[in-house]
């Protein structure tokens, strides 16, 4: 073994120490301890991952994305997974993609409608905005806070190009509906999986069905690399799209360091350059760098392997909540799946009931007065907010459901961090709160 | 295309086939990506690093079906520094290192298509031609060219094919005579004139041409004088 190795398995040896001296579990205590709705969950393996590409010092996307992405295509049983660094990115990637020349009359064009909702995270939104293209928003059911298929029907008109929406808090939308509707009205459907790795519909994983798909590996999501993301697809074509629209906009593939692995770098020809100028430059969209580091799919590569697990944690956790909170389902509208959906749920959404007797801010405030993290359900309705206002769109009907979402719906975590202690402590709170005041 | 993946392989076999071609069977260390019949792969000869720098690498067809993912074959032919060093240091048992899948040359499964091979050229359409299905709807010619009969070297996988698609058919050319060369033989270089009337639809036509650097430009002149658009020929070239 070089001196290199060695000191390299000292050093992991080491880091393993310091884990377990730094990071082992504590006591919760109730009384002063916070209850997060979400958190990175990691052991030694992440450290490790990590001071090892560091150790590299390719810095660069290299060998540890390069496994990430293909353990993560063959999770999900894609042929591309492209790490970027986030899952607003993956969305920004993804939309821009169906925008590219290559697609000819199927591209998306300045104009055209994308059907999304209002209840949900900003960068859902975004990308549509950015690529000047029209949202046109659909409400949504309450309880499972994803589109109403009727509305989500009645939304497509003449214009309409696309369908681009969350699967929220990891339920997934009606997958047969859009599916139906993509294929009757040639629609390009992206899924926004970001807060919705590893539910299933109909026993297949969500971001396999749309064209394109987007992950977050945010620290609060279903596995993390602080910062990251990745855009999924199972067309060939989309992958390299995506690919060009993620590294700059060129039409070269190589990764980062190395060149020529087309064949052909001078000898293409290309707009009205020169005959055989260099392809690792030659630019065939207005691109984007949103490239991750060696260093961040290094510790994603050790939390996926944790996510079967993860994913488990979860649900138990959804599971023991829905139980504790059900005697109160007179006041508090409790989350549900969609049909035919096993959600891999990302928070537990409550929507406080007309007629309650307390308001949402009421029930808010006592947690994080006992220290529990609550979350609103993102925006609320994106449309109400300063940057949306005045923007050119369409809405169905009314956004009725989405502004209860806005004044009256919040979530708690169901991450895997939740321990028995933890969860114990958050039914307790639920029920001192329920039982005393507002009876 | 599926993100390239850089894969540890032993060579498994190396099969001489006379006038210093070859064709390797490589047993990767996990299985191989994703790929579509006609990409490429890089081989490097040198040790490679994962936590490094990829090293010197040539191009060569992925000559075995994409269904087969625990094995990749290719064939190559010594034309160089790089290929001489290939034919002196690959034995069985050697390691090297692969990368793949790239490129474009992706035969287009919608229309009448032909095919064109010279040589080594022919495993750009190998794996193509093992995973054509008996219910296809598309014909598929192939020109099929060697310096000599037993440098015809998938001339097995393209019989199988012949008996099990109606809707394929095949000319071959040897550039050597009185080799006794197989039906529908062709003395000399695999040219469009010999297989131009067997065209039923040649302006519908999709064309691949794969081989030497001499073939891919007198074929490709061949189809744009007989006024073939640009855009339905289709060349595996590369530097």
């Amino acid at each position: 073994m070089s001196t290199a190795s060695a000191l390299r398995e000292q050093i992991a040896s080491l880091v393993r120490k310091y884990h377990e001296e730094q990071f082992s579990p504590r006591t919760f205590n109730p009384e002063t301890d916070l209850t997060h709705y979400a958190g990175r969950v990691f052991d030694a393996e992440e450290l490790c991952n990590l001071v090892d590409a560091s150790l590299d010092f390719f810095l660069t996307a290299n060998r540890y994305a390069e496994r990430f992405e293909a353990d993560f295509a063959d999770y999900l049983g894609v042929s591309d997974a492209l790490l970027v660094n986030s899952g607003s990115s993956a969305n920004l990637v993804a939309l821009s993609s169906l925008t590219s020349p290559q697609l000819g009359e199927r591209r998306l064009q300045p104009g055209d409608e994308v059907v999304t909702v209002a209840a949900g995270f900003p960068t859902t939104l975004a990308p549509i905005l950015q690529n000047n293209l029209l949202p046109v928003f659909v409400d949504v059911n309450l309880a499972d806070y994803t589109a109403n298929p009727d509305q989500l029907r009645e939304a497509i008109g003449p214009k309409t190009r696309a369908i681009m929406m969350a699967h929220t808090l990891g339920v997934p939308f009606d997958l047969d509906v859009v599916m139906d509707l993509a294929e009757r009205h040639d629609l390009w459907v992206i899924e926004d999986n970001c807060d919705a790795l590893g539910s299933r519909y109909r026993g297949r994983p969500t971001g396999t069905f749309g064209h394109l798909a987007s992950m977050s590996f945010y620290p609060a999501h279903h596995i993390t690399m602080g910062e990251g993301g990745c855009v999924v697809t199972n067309d060939d074509r989309l992958g390299r799209i995506a690919r060009s629209f993620r590294d700059w906009g060129r039409d070269c593939y190589c990764a980062g360091g190395e060149s020529n692995t087309c064949g052909t770098r001078f000898s293409q020809q290309f707009g009205t350059l020169p005959a055989g100028f260099d392809h690792k430059y030659v630019y065939s969209h207005v691109g984007y760098n949103l490239k991750v580091t060696d260093m961040q799919a290094a510790i994603g590569c050790a939390q996926l392997a944790k996510l079967d697990g993860f994913i488990a944690a979860r649900r138990a956790n959804f599971d023991r909540l829905s139980a504790a909170l059900a005697p109160y389902a007179d006041r508090l509208l409790l989350p549900k799946a969609t049909a035919h959906s096993e959600p891999s749920w990302f928070g537990f959404a409550i929507t406080v009931r007309e007629g309650a007797g307390f308001g949402r801010a009421d029930l808010v405030r006592f947690l994080e007065a006992n220290r529990i993290e609550t979350r609103s359900l993102f925006a609320g309705n994106l449309l109400r907010h300063p940057a949306f206002q005045g923007i050119r769109h369409r809405v169905v009907r009314d956004l009725r459901n989405t502004d209860v979402v806005m004044n009256d719906t919040f979530f708690v975590g169901v991450y895997p961090g939740l321990d028995a202690a933890r969860l114990d402590h958050m039914i307790a709170t639920f029920a001192k709160f329920m039982n005393r005041a507002w009876r | 295309m599926a993100v390239a993946q850089k894969l540890d392989c032993v060579v498994e076999r190396v099969v001489a086939h006379g006038e210093r071609v070859y064709t390797l069977s490589l047993r990767p260390k996990r299985r191989v990506p994703r790929f579509r019949a006609g990409q490429f792969l890089h081989l490097a000869l040198d040790p490679y690093d994962p936590s490094g720098f990829w090293p010197e690498s040539r191009v060569f067809s992925i000559a075995s079906p994409p269904a087969e993912r625990d094995r990749v074959r290719i064939t190559y032919a010594v034309h160089g520094r790089f290929t001489k060093r290939m034919e002196n240091d690959l034995v069985e048992g050697r390691q090297v290192w692969i990368k793949m899948p790239y490129g474009d040359f992706v035969i287009d499964d919608r229309s009448d298509v032909m095919l064109f091979a010279g040589g080594t050229g022919i495993s750009a359409f190998t794996a193509f031609l093992e995973d054509l299905s008996a219910g296809a709807a598309q014909t598929v010619t192939l020109a099929y060219g060697a310096r000599s009969k037993p440098l015809l070297i998938y001339r097995d996988v393209v019989e199988r094919c012949a008996r099990r698609l109606p809707s394929f058919q095949v000319a071959y050319f040897v550039e050597r005579e009185g080799e006794g060369a197989p039906a529908a033989v062709f003395t000399g270089r695999v040219s469009v004139d010999a297989v131009w009337p067997r065209l039923q639809r040649p302006f519908d036509t999709s064309y691949y041409i794969s081989g030497p650097p001499a073939m891919l430009k007198s074929i490709g002149d061949s189809l744009r004088a007989r006024s073939i658009s640009p855009e339905a020929i289709h060349i595996d070239a590369w530097e």
